[in-house]
């Protein structure tokens, strides 16, 4: 399954070749119902409906867990399961990313990145010691376009008081250790000279650039300067304003008593304080202006990645179930319309998908594929077929029951892992969702009709708004990109070229 | 344990040894006790071998039919084919349209997918309980029926072409991959990619698709299993009346895997023009996976580099500064292995002194061993680790496949944490002096452009 391996797994055989890339479960699915389609030229896609299918669709409800408000601030969400005998605790702590300042972007992500590297009670090589010896994990990172820092740790569940000494001894007494950052920048630096290599990281780094245009959303990373620039001063800041325990959801699930955990979690937190912060105002700035093309010159690339999207909205907003629905018959896995054209019907791609996100800010809507360099207007033109249809004509009743109906079922699966589980409700906490958002998410789905997925298709998935970004040979593919709309060129710096 | 999660792992390298740790009594890895789970089994008239596991914690279950063949399987002149034909089994067959098996899966909120090795090609779904003949309907119309199409067959080639493309030559390091395994193995089966070359991907005929079915996609050619909430005797009852009539064929034919004893180290170095930082890889011959020599190996690699206290990771990155970073990663086939090191020099240090510096480091290993303490915690790491992909009925069905397709042990999954166990350190140690022997060596070193190979001498 390329996608969720390493590089090292790459290394096994030459590759574990999947037919469709990752694991596809489905979060929603959509299909050609042969029959209602007008374009005859469109889907080779045969149903023939022999298979047996249950017409039953498994509700289930997701165990909720125990939620406690500790008196410092803390939100603490228990989840017990006692399948097997490990724990895994989960700390979202905002604002993360959206707070770095103008100048150091990767800030929050480095500040992060050091919490494992000296605190004041254990060294750097103490702290891996200690976990590795407890077979555990421990670990903490600040992504890039979500609004928190997450600490996370994993191990069996005899050793949570361990674990959790652990972890607070990172989150609470952290010392930035100076010749521990020194050999942390260079590892950064070599993290980023890596990722720039990769086609994709320099495609959704154009893209963000183009969708939000200002710091920190527009940002996908720290640049060598920031890396450069950062000293553990500005760590320190950054931890002393932003690390607090009112900031703070703490999520704990597998196998324990909760009445245990919580005392637990308070004899290793609860003296942590610190009020939590309003929320941060993102920039306003977007384009809405003519669609754009950002060409990414990679030189000797034999494949042009492309990405086409779009801003979308906060969690919150109403569009939010349409757009879900809307995203999952166009592009939302290897039975959605995107995959179906570009791959089953034209053979340009491995894989062609959409996806969507929402934060406390507005997110995005991003099509890609990656296609041999000579078919990248082929590509980009079935794109625009693509993005067409879905705007102008209504999605079939038939299609659209498949998509509400995948996303639906698929809660089933959800329930084999308490920790995706416990993260969903963090997330119900994290945007300030209804108590019930995951009782009630099934109806919502059901609910969005055809005029619905229209409605969000002509405002988001609109051509003449669309950011198109193309990272490939610039000598092969400028002039084709052309016929799309005005072409700037970057280098895989990022850099303006000429 | 480490061969079930190369994938799960999160950071590689690691280190350390010698720290002693803290007054802590770590808990005791050795008397967790992971439930056994309850594998019945049964053989169908037609030679198909099932595999059933109830797992009631999720109204779900998993489906996994495991191929025995693989890339090990093709001839010269059609390398990548097992790969393309996988991909043709999602094409339809008698009663399945094209494209609708990912329609029936995905629009009843499951999952899927295929994968080939050089061993094996698996097939899986995961989907609600309330689906189960869904699942077995697939499985058993497209074992029987496969759609062998010229357009089918067109469509695939271009889309394998292009998932060669994606993941191997618009990567930086892509071509790397593939010339370790060319420069490590003389055999043929071995010695080729799984992915394969333009040229012969090209060349794959139908005729070509109607021979592989009919020679290795035989009901005795395979392993089916079930993981999850099921009632045992009615998922039997299923699984006869889907698959029992489909014919089974001649066993297929052997294929030789042995390698001639090496002598000399082999060495390549390839410009890439999409890498940014140099890279070596190294690999050395181990024997194969499921054997006591290949569990030490893997238990030397969890001590190389597994977590931030790990040898090379202290040592290499953290001591000397040399490297961004550096892995150990064993594989396990049904004949000769490769132990692989990969190592990328962090910006400003040379290839050769990054793999100067793993050398010293399998020397040391090679003189002294490892240490008890250094054996107590990849335990622990790979006891941990294993207990977690237990959660997932489709990686328990996963796993039971391929061991029971490569290896004829499904209870494996059973046995794995005590075969791990019994590693001791005086047996990685003497694996260590057998297999780690210049003469089974091949390294590939890759630099970003001929002008800073250049440079290699001075400031890169």
């Amino acid at each position: 399954m390329i996608g969720t391996a390493k590089i090292v797994k790459a290394l096994r055989h030459g590759l574990v070749l999947s037919a469709a890339g990752a694991l596809f479960m489905s979060t929603g699915g959509a299909l050609f119902a042969q029959d209602n389609n007008k374009s005859s030229d469109v889907s080779k896609v045969v149903r023939l409906n022999r298979a047996p299918v249950s017409k039953e669709v498994l509700r289930v409800k997701l165990p909720r867990p125990t939620i406690v408000k500790l008196p410092n601030g803390m939100t603490l969400l228990l989840l017990e399961d006692h399948k097997l005998p490990t724990i895994s605790f989960s700390m979202m702590i905002r604002p993360g990313q959206l707070a770095d300042p103008d100048g150091l972007p990767g800030l929050a992500s480095m500040t992060a990145g050091m919490l494992r590297e000296g605190t004041e009670k254990r060294s750097s090589v103490q702290l891996a010691t200690e976990v590795d010896s407890l077979g555990a994990t421990l670990g903490a990172s600040s992504a890039f376009g979500a609004g928190f820092t997450s600490v996370s740790a994993t191990g069996l569940s005899g050793d949570a008081d361990h674990l959790l000494d652990l972890m607070s001894d990172i989150v609470l007494h952290p010392t930035f250790p100076g010749t521990e950052l020194a050999q942390f920048k260079q590892r950064e630096e070599a993290n980023l000279e890596q990722r720039r290599a990769n086609p994709n990281f320099l495609g959704t780094e154009a893209l963000r650039k183009a969708l939000f245009v200002e710091p920190p959303l527009a940002v996908v990373s720290a640049t060598k300067d920031s890396i450069e620039k950062v000293t553990a001063d500005d760590l320190k800041k950054f931890h002393d304003q932003h690390y607090r325990a009112g900031n703070t959801l703490f999520g704990v699930s597998g196998d324990f008593r909760s009445d245990d955990m919580k005392a637990l979690v308070t004899k290793y937190f609860g003296a942590w304080s610190g009020a939590s912060e309003p929320a941060l105002e993102m920039p306003k700035s977007g384009t809405g202006g003519p669609s754009r093309i950002t060409l990414v010159d990679r030189p000797d690339s034999v494949q042009t990645v492309i990405l086409a999207g779009t801003r979308t909205v906060k969690r919150t907003d109403p569009d939010y179930f349409p757009l879900v629905v809307m995203n999952q018959v166009l592009g939302g896995g290897p039975q959605a319309r995107l995959f179906l054209d570009l791959r089953e019907e034209h053979s340009y791609t491995y894989g062609a998908y959409s996806n969507v996100t929402a934060n406390l800010y507005p997110g995005d809507w991003i099509g890609s594929a990656s296609v041999r360099t000579p078919v990248t207007d082929g590509s980009m033109d079935r794109f625009v077929y693509e993005y067409k249809r879905i705007a102008n004509e209504p999605v079939p009743e038939s299609e659209l029951d498949d998509a509400r109906r995948s996303i639906i079922a698929s809660f089933a699966l959800s329930l084999e892992s308490p920790s995706q589980v416990l993260g969903g409700w963090m997330n119900v906490q994290y945007f300030g969702l209804p108590a019930d958002y995951w009782d009630t998410y099934p109806d919502h789905i059901s609910a969005v009709d055809p005029t619905a997925v229209e409605a969000v298709a002509k405002k988001y998935v609109d051509l003449s708004h669309i950011e198109w970004v193309a990272v490939g040979d610039r000598k092969q593919i400028e002039d084709v990109l052309k016929k799309y709309g005005p072409v700037s060129v970057v280098d895989s710096n990022g850099n303006a070229e000429k | 344990m480490q061969r079930k999660l190369v994938a799960a792992g999160l950071v590689v390298l690691c280190g350390v040894c010698g720290l002693v740790l803290g007054s802590r009594k770590v808990a005791a890895a050795s008397d967790v006790k992971v439930p056994p789970l309850d594998l019945q089994e049964s053989k169908l008239s037609n030679g198909l071998r099932v595999i059933l596991v109830p797992d009631h914690t999720a109204p779900v279950y998993a489906i996994n039919v495991s191929y025995n063949v693989g890339s090990r399987n093709e001839r010269p002149g059609r390398t990548g084919f097992a790969h393309l034909f996988e991909h043709m089994m999602f094409q339809g067959s008698d009663n399945v349209g094209k494209g609708e098996h990912f329609l029936l899966v995905l629009n009843n909120g499951g999952g899927m997918n295929g994968n080939t090795t050089d061993d094996r090609t698996v097939y899986f779904e995961e989907l609600p309980k309330n689906q189960l003949d869904l699942g077995l309907y697939l499985e058993s119309d497209r074992m029987r029926s496969l759609a062998i199409t010229q357009p089918n067959l067109d469509n695939q080639r271009a889309v394998v072409q292009e998932e060669r493309r994606q993941s191997v030559d618009n990567q930086p390091y892509g071509h790397a991959y593939l010339d370790i395994d060319s420069l490590a193995f003389d055999n043929f089966a071995y010695k080729h990619s799984t992915i394969g070359s333009m040229a012969d991907l090209n060349a794959a005929s139908l005729d070509d698709v109607k021979d592989f079915f009919r020679t290795y996609y035989a009901p005795d050619n395979a392993v089916l299993v079930i993981v999850g909430d099921f009632d045992p005797a009615d998922a039997l009852a299923k699984v006869k009346k889907y698959f029992e009539s489909i014919p089974s064929q001649p066993a297929p034919p052997k294929v030789d895997l042995s390698e001639e004893d090496h002598y000399g180290e082999r060495r390549e170095s390839i410009y890439d023009p999409l890498a940014r930082l140099p890279q070596v890889i190294q690999a050395y011959r181990i024997p194969a996976g499921d054997t006591p020599d290949n569990f030490a190996m893997q238990m030397l690699a969890t001590i190389l580099s597994s977590g931030q206290s790990s040898r090379f990771y202290q040592h290499l990155v953290k001591e000397k500064q040399l490297a961004a970073s550096v892995s150990a990663e064993p594989d396990e086939r049904i004949g000769p292995s490769l132990f692989y090191i990969l190592g990328t020099p962090r910006p400003g240090v040379k290839v050769e002194d990054l793999e100067k510096a793993i050398d010293e480091e399998i020397a040391a290993v090679v003189k002294d061993g490892v240490t008890p303490e250094e054996l107590a915690k990849a335990r622990a790491q790979d006891l941990r680790r294993f207990i977690d992909t237990r959660r997932s009925v489709l990686q328990t069905a996963n796993d039971i496949g391929e061991d029971a397709v490569l290896y004829n042990d499904p209870e494996l999954i059973n046995t794995l944490a005590d075969k791990e166990a019994a590693v001791t350190v005086d047996q990685i140690h003497a694996a260590a002096k057998k297999y780690f022997v210049r003469d089974q060596l091949a390294v590939v070193t890759t630099l970003p452009s001929p002008k800073q190979a250049a440079a290699a001498g001075g400031a890169q």
